[in-house]
């Protein structure tokens, strides 16, 4: 099980990725609502995973992720993407990514990425 | 374990109403300022979080409109500014659908078809046909498109 950071600006979707994850057994130990947030938690919690949407404010999601992997090569980073996003999760996968979600959220689909990716970390 | 939907909704319209808000007052800014780029950052990331919220839902008209705005404002973004006055009235228009469908969701209503009018004007970003005037005085041009939104 992991804990995890999420970094989403809308509180729909964080709550909606909480209440996926918790009922497997992974502990959501931060949110962020921005970019800055996401670099910044993820800094003090070292979470074992973090899923990160693309549009957010202040600094989007595939900025967020080149940060965190400049200084922690080894970050287990998802990213949540939505409809008309390809090349962006091109870009953030080429960036280190692990793998990526996409909006609408189905829980199976969710709950199978994030296993996947966690059992490579491993 | 299914997610409580009735929940969701909930949000949906508090996070929705607020995104609709930002949107509006970033448009009036835009009115002002063609240039605007946190005004149209805001008006791209709100379309792109009311899409993905309402997908999630299955509010598929309030999704398709969203979508529309998103990928338009995407190329407003590209551009740097909007483009005129013509631009700027049928994001108001746009706005203003998007404002009725999100009612219809609180006052239980059902959600009608999005227009299509409404989504071709979106789609064509490259007509210079529908140019008018100057791109720093808007004004009175965005009444003649959109009289409730015009600046007094």
């Amino acid at each position: 099980m992991a804990r995890v950071l999420i970094a989403d600006d809308a509180s729909f979707m964080r709550q909606m990725i909480r209440e996926i994850i918790e009922p497997e057994g992974h502990e959501v130990v931060g949110e962020a609502t921005n970019g800055i947030e996401a670099v910044d938690l993820f800094k003090q919690l070292a979470p074992d995973l973090v899923t990160m949407d693309i549009v957010m404010p202040k600094r989007s999601g595939i900025d967020a992720v080149k940060r965190i992997l400049a200084e922690h090569p080894s970050a287990c980073i998802v990213m949540c993407s939505a409809l008309g996003q390809e090349s962006l999760v091109m870009e953030a996968l080429q960036a280190g990514a692990r793998d990526f979600i996409v909006k609408p959220f189905k829980p199976d689909s969710v709950i199978a990425t994030l296993k996947k990716v966690i059992e490579k970390a491993d | 374990m299914p997610l409580d939907m009735a929940k969701y909704r909930r949000i949906f319209l508090e996070e929705a109403t607020d995104h609709l808000g930002e949107m509006s007052h970033a448009l009036l800014s835009l009115e002002k300022e063609l240039e605007g780029a946190e005004a149209i950052d805001t008006l791209f990331r709100m379309a792109h979080s009311i899409k993905s919220m309402a997908a999630s839902l299955g509010y598929e008209p309030i999704a398709d409109l969203a979508h529309k705005m998103e990928d338009r404002m995407e190329g407003v973004r590209r551009a740097g500014r909007v483009r005129d006055s013509r631009e700027l009235g049928v994001l108001f228009q746009a706005l203003e659908a998007l404002e009725s469908m999100v009612a219809a969701v609180a006052d239980e209503r059902e959600l009608a078809g999005v227009d299509e009018a409404l989504l071709a004007l979106l789609a064509r970003p490259g007509d210079r046909s529908d140019t008018v005037g100057s791109p720093t005085s808007v004004a009175a041009e965005v009444e003649t498109v959109h009289p409730k939104k015009a600046l007094s």
